[in-house]
């Protein structure tokens, strides 16, 4: 890890845990607008972590506003911190202002977009109800990709949650198109939806570290038969397969990250979606299992964990979708190329 | 927990294109390939890759090695494992008892033993498990006992692979005397060089159920063993064996020791219209596999750099064993065909001998339940 990436760690780690609150959460879960964090994370500049460092970024690409993503995951950061960081993103390399406050992203990218009595309808749109406005990304011309901002004046929401309350709003923006776009070059809207896909992985990657970190400490606090059961091997077992998974899924997105911007970018990422996907499941499932009925519990803050780890696991696509790409990849490829791709990576 | 990315450089990929290029002229020996290639013993391959010095190629020149890095043997075993090349002679000296020799031995032993090893012509066993003494390695009961000029050893050891093609075992026995590992049962253990062709040592093929003999028991009656084939000091032995294991864990041969099942099916797939069925299967299989690999190599970059990763390579272990025993199960779906054990229909027999030999991935070099306690511990737990 170089500098720069400890130094964004440390930075977003501090200020994650001071923020963060089971208050900040619950006014998200209310549909509310947690506006302290907002400030001190805005306020912090690191919406424009991915950006060039004359734009106000760290320097590091896109891989600085993964790491950010990562830590907001593990923390639970009622923010919509991937399309925040990655709107931004996409508005500065279109060239489009980046305007004050909070943004969003929509991927009009599957044909044909959604219309409704000739109305642009963006289906689940990450927080769209509390935003300044949408980016919009579109099929360009030529594999290009399309960038359009579209003001809040300009969209009605319908308003919709995921499993952890977070808001995936249903927008209905007032004409067929949005009026200006400026086209990305050398970028196809299938690569902007693979970052978005990574954003996930890597929250989910923090996520389930605090799952796991809690499952550990439960269990060696929790004590029935007269011990802790973190002494029983059939509760260690199940936690060390659990931590399994976590790493798996944790390497596979650092690999993804690591890889941004060489050929195998968009592998990687699917890899990384495949391992989060994966690794969800028993990760959430472990925790749950070794906490009892306390982490059923809405007070107990496991569920804060899980909840978004069975959200973030289906969005951009789920393991099955990118597992059948993948696979379609592999199969063209053929055994002889087979390998090769595979040591490729990684050089 | 570590298992940051790893970017091989350049020079590993002049390395690759040779090992390829060699593997290209070698179909006589590779026969298209073959599952579980690492227990497949073919000497005159050993020798063949001793001449290219791609065996030892981590010790020290002055010994006959390579002076090379952990990473570029990784290189070359990926490939050899890729290939399903017969690596089993040579495998397990090449792998831990070179670099436990390297460690621990005494300047007459390196000079005697490693330059064989690079030759590819001196094969080692390893002598751990006994009949009642497998997961629980303390339990051994085999004992060297102090006589004039060496020791006499009596005993024995079992699923000792290769023993009967191998010159020598690594033998883990108590040197402490009878009831003193009652206080310490990690203690009073010592390793010897054994040299099979000794007097009082007899050996027997196990034939497991895949029909292969290369699992062996050892039965060890007075042998008398010289002074100088004491590795390392007395009583050192579990610390010892523990390097060992560091060396067993973390490899390529953890997550590869059927590809051929996966490359080969891949193709099957294709070329018999069942790509769409199998595309979801394969997607999955290859998000794994580019994973493991990855974590694999974490792993020996940090062996490189002088640390000993033990969770890590638990971790690589576990999930790379589960994944070459889930190919199987994954694939016969999509793949749809009868598993079989004729060489002549290559499917069929991939795909059977990937079945059969499948039980023995996760119990060789310590079983699931013994990774996962040591994780556990690791964890924090216990």
């Amino acid at each position: 890890m170089n500098e720069m990436t400890s130094i964004i760690e440390e930075s977003v780690n501090d200020l994650f845990a001071e923020e963060v609150t089971p208050e900040s959460i619950e006014t998200m879960e209310s549909g509310g607008f947690p506006e302290p964090l907002w400030s001190t994370f805005d306020g912090g500049g690191w919406t424009r972590i991915a950006l060039s460092e004359e734009d106000g970024g760290a320097g590091t690409g896109l891989s600085g506003g993964y790491t950010l993503m990562r830590i907001a995951g593990y923390h639970a950061a009622p923010l919509p911190v991937v399309e925040a960081i990655l709107g931004t993103y996409l508005l500065s390399a279109s060239g489009l202002p980046i305007p004050e406050g909070l943004l969003t992203v929509a991927l009009a990218d599957q044909s044909p977009p959604g219309e409704n009595n000739g109305r642009l309808l963006l289906p689940r749109v990450p927080w769209a109800r509390h935003a300044r406005g949408v980016v919009v990304v579109l099929p360009g011309r030529n594999g290009s990709t399309g960038v359009a901002w579209v003001d809040r004046d300009s969209y009605q929401v319908q308003e919709h949650r995921n499993l952890a309350g977070e808001p995936r709003d249903d927008v209905l923006v007032s004409s067929r198109k949005p009026a200006e776009e400026k086209l990305i070059h050398a970028t196809s809207t299938e690569q902007v939806r693979s970052w978005f896909a990574l954003g996930r992985a890597a929250q989910i990657a923090g996520a389930a570290q605090k799952a796991l970190e809690r499952t550990i400490a439960y269990a060696n606090e929790r004590r029935q038969f007269g011990r802790p059961i973190g002494k029983f091997q059939a509760i260690q077992h199940q936690i060390a397969v659990q931590a399994e998974q976590l790493y798996a899924a944790r390497c596979a997105a650092d690999t993804a990250i690591a890889h941004l911007g060489t050929p195998q970018e968009w592998e990687c990422i699917a890899a990384a979606k495949i391992l989060s996907g994966e690794a969800v499941g028993i990760v959430a499932g472990t925790a749950h299992a070794v906490h009892g009925a306390i982490g059923f519990t809405k007070e107990f803050a496991l569920q804060l964990d899980t909840r978004r780890l069975w959200s973030w696991r289906e969005e951009y696509g789920n393991e099955d979708h990118w597992s059948r790409r993948l696979g379609e990849f592999c199969l063209a490829l053929g055994e002889d190329r087979l390998w090769t791709f595979l040591t490729a990576q990684t050089g | 927990m570590n298992f940051e990315p790893l970017t091989l450089d350049r020079e590993t990929d002049l390395l690759r294109k040779e090992v390829r290029a060699f593997l290209s002229d070698q179909r006589d020996f590779l026969k298209g390939g073959y599952i579980d290639c690492w227990s497949i013993c073919e000497p005159a391959f050993s020798r063949l890759l001793g001449e290219k010095g791609w065996i030892g190629m981590t010790l020290p020149k002055q010994y006959g090695g390579g002076g090379r890095t952990y990473l570029e043997r990784y290189v070359v075993v990926e490939e050899l494992l890729a290939a399903g090349a017969p690596v089993g002679a040579h495998w397990v000296a090449d792998r831990q008892t070179g670099p436990l020799l390297l460690s621990f031995g005494t300047e007459e032993q390196k000079e005697f033993f490693l330059p064989q090893i690079v030759r590819g012509e001196c094969y080692f066993a390893i002598g751990m498990s006994e009949p009642d003494s497998g997961s629980d390695l303390a339990a051994i009961r085999t004992r060297a006992e102090r006589v004039e000029g060496g020791w006499r050893i009596t005993g024995g050891k079992t699923w000792t692979s290769f023993a009967m093609t191998c010159r020598y075992v690594l033998l883990l026995c108590r040197t402490a005397p009878p009831g003193s590992e009652a206080a310490d049962r990690h203690k009073g253990m010592s390793q010897f060089i054994l040299d099979l062709e000794s007097e009082g040592v007899t050996r027997r093929p196990i034939r497991n159920l895949a029909g292969e003999d290369h699992f062996c028991e050892i039965f060890l009656e007075q042998v008398f063993v010289p002074e100088n084939r004491l590795l390392g000091e007395e009583g050192n032995g579990w610390r010892q064996v523990m390097a060992e294991l560091a060396f067993e864990r973390s490899g390529p041969e953890r997550f590869l020791s059927n590809f051929r099942l996966f490359s080969e099916g891949l193709d099957f797939l294709r070329t018999s219209g069942k790509g769409e069925i199998g595309a979801r299967t394969i997607g999955r299989l290859a998000a794994q596999l580019m994973n493991l690999r990855q974590m694999s190599l974490s792993v020996a970059g940090q062996l490189q750099a002088g640390e000993l990763p033990v969770n890590e390579a638990s971790i690589v272990k576990e999930l790379g064993t589960t994944f070459e025993q889930n190919l199987a199960e994954a694939l016969r779906g999509p793949l749809a065909i009868e598993p079989g054990v004729d060489a002549g229909e290559r499917m069929s027999s991939l795909l059977g001998k990937s079945i059969l030999t499948a039980p023995s991935f996760s119990l060789r070099g310590g079983t699931r339940e013994i990774l996962r306690g040591i994780l556990a511990k690791g964890l924090g737990l216990r």
